[in-house]
């Protein structure tokens, strides 16, 4: 009676490892996040299986916050890629369209030098700073995965 | 009455060992995930390779530059196979961008100094698309990097879950000597 007590919990014991091994395993495979881009579109995917859960519009981000809400750390670094990334697309979107226009400018005859410099100035500006918006955006969308990948398992 | 006795004392032990055990191996999986799982951060064009949410520089890639990703991510025959795909497209799309620019340049320069002759238009319309076709190249490439280190993470996290390997006796010149004698 006591040896079948004990084998019946060792056997448990093995059994509780070996699913809880199993399930955190399965957990990364289905539900880990990671970016991919097609055609220049940004798009996040789930798991081996590739399914797209979330893609950026023109101008619009994808909704990181929504998805990886689960994990604190993740949630923080979503939020800097959604602060970031809007004003970020409509900077550089500015920038080049200002861009055309300096370079239209120049070619107006006796339009004064100013106004094409001007335009050029704010162009470079703009992409710039536009740039360095989209970079912090990346980076902490980056991150928010990290932490949602590294969180999963909890 | 006593085997019951050591029944219960038994199930309860393990009552106790079970849970303490699965987080005691969740902390060590953290620990280890934080310590070697790795991610990139665009910048500019290139791929920066960071271990770890702040951890380090691992290496930058992209533009005719970067570390060997096959070689970072060797641990993994998955990751392997995609970093094998960075590799290859990451390398074509950066000399379809530099053909692409340098055409795109020849063409803008030869149009600024007044030749109206054919060859304008066509080198500014056939440079505009080798380097979109190479931007679309590079898209490709990261998506492959996503990918490897996507695989490379996961199989972080599937050594965290095994139990370390056995360890290997290392002969020593001692030990050697023993042996022949």
């Amino acid at each position: 009676m006591r040896r079948l007590s004990i084998a019946l919990c060792a056997a448990q014991f093995l059994l509780l490892g070996a699913t809880t091994m199993i399930a955190q395993d399965s957990s990364y495979d289905e539900n880990a996040l990671r970016i991919e881009s097609r055609l220049g579109d940004l798009q996040i995917v789930r798991g081996t299986s590739s399914t797209v859960v979330a893609r950026a519009g023109i101008f619009r981000g994808p909704r990181v916050a929504n998805l990886v809400s689960s994990s604190e750390h993740a949630l923080a670094e979503a939020r800097v890629f959604e602060r970031n990334y809007n004003p970020g697309t409509y900077m550089v979107a500015a920038g080049i369209a200002l861009l055309g226009a300096a370079i239209g400018a120049g070619r107006i005859p006796d339009l004064n030098n100013g106004i094409p410099s001007g335009l050029l100035a704010s162009s470079v500006l703009l992409i710039g700073f536009g740039g360095s918006k989209l970079e912090s955006a990346y980076r902490g969308l980056s991150k928010a995965i990290w932490w949602y990948n590294r969180d999963l398992r909890r | 009455m006593k085997s019951r006795i050591i029944s219960a004392l038994i199930a309860g032990a393990l009552c106790v060992v079970i849970p303490a055990s699965t987080a005691a191996a969740q902390r060590s999986d953290s620990s280890r995930y934080d310590g070697q799982a790795l991610r990139y951060e665009s910048s500019w064009g290139s791929a920066k390779i960071i271990r770890g949410a702040d951890g380090p520089l691992v290496g930058t890639a992209g533009w005719f530059r970067g570390i060997d990703v096959e070689k970072v991510v060797a641990g993994s025959p998955a990751a392997r196979a995609e970093a094998r795909a960075y590799k290859s497209n990451s390398f074509r799309a950066s000399v379809v961008e530099t053909l692409g620019a340098t055409t795109t340049v020849v063409g803008v320069v030869l149009a600024a100094n007044g030749s109206n002759n054919a060859a304008t238009p066509i080198l500014i319309i056939g440079g505009v698309g080798a380097m979109v076709w190479g931007a679309q190249q590079f898209h490709t490439a990261f998506s492959a990097l996503s990918r490897s280190l996507w695989w490379y993470n996961r199989d972080v996290v599937r050594a965290s879950l095994s139990p370390p390997p056995a360890p290997v006796a290392v002969p020593t010149r001692e030990s050697e000597q023993a042996k022949r004698n």
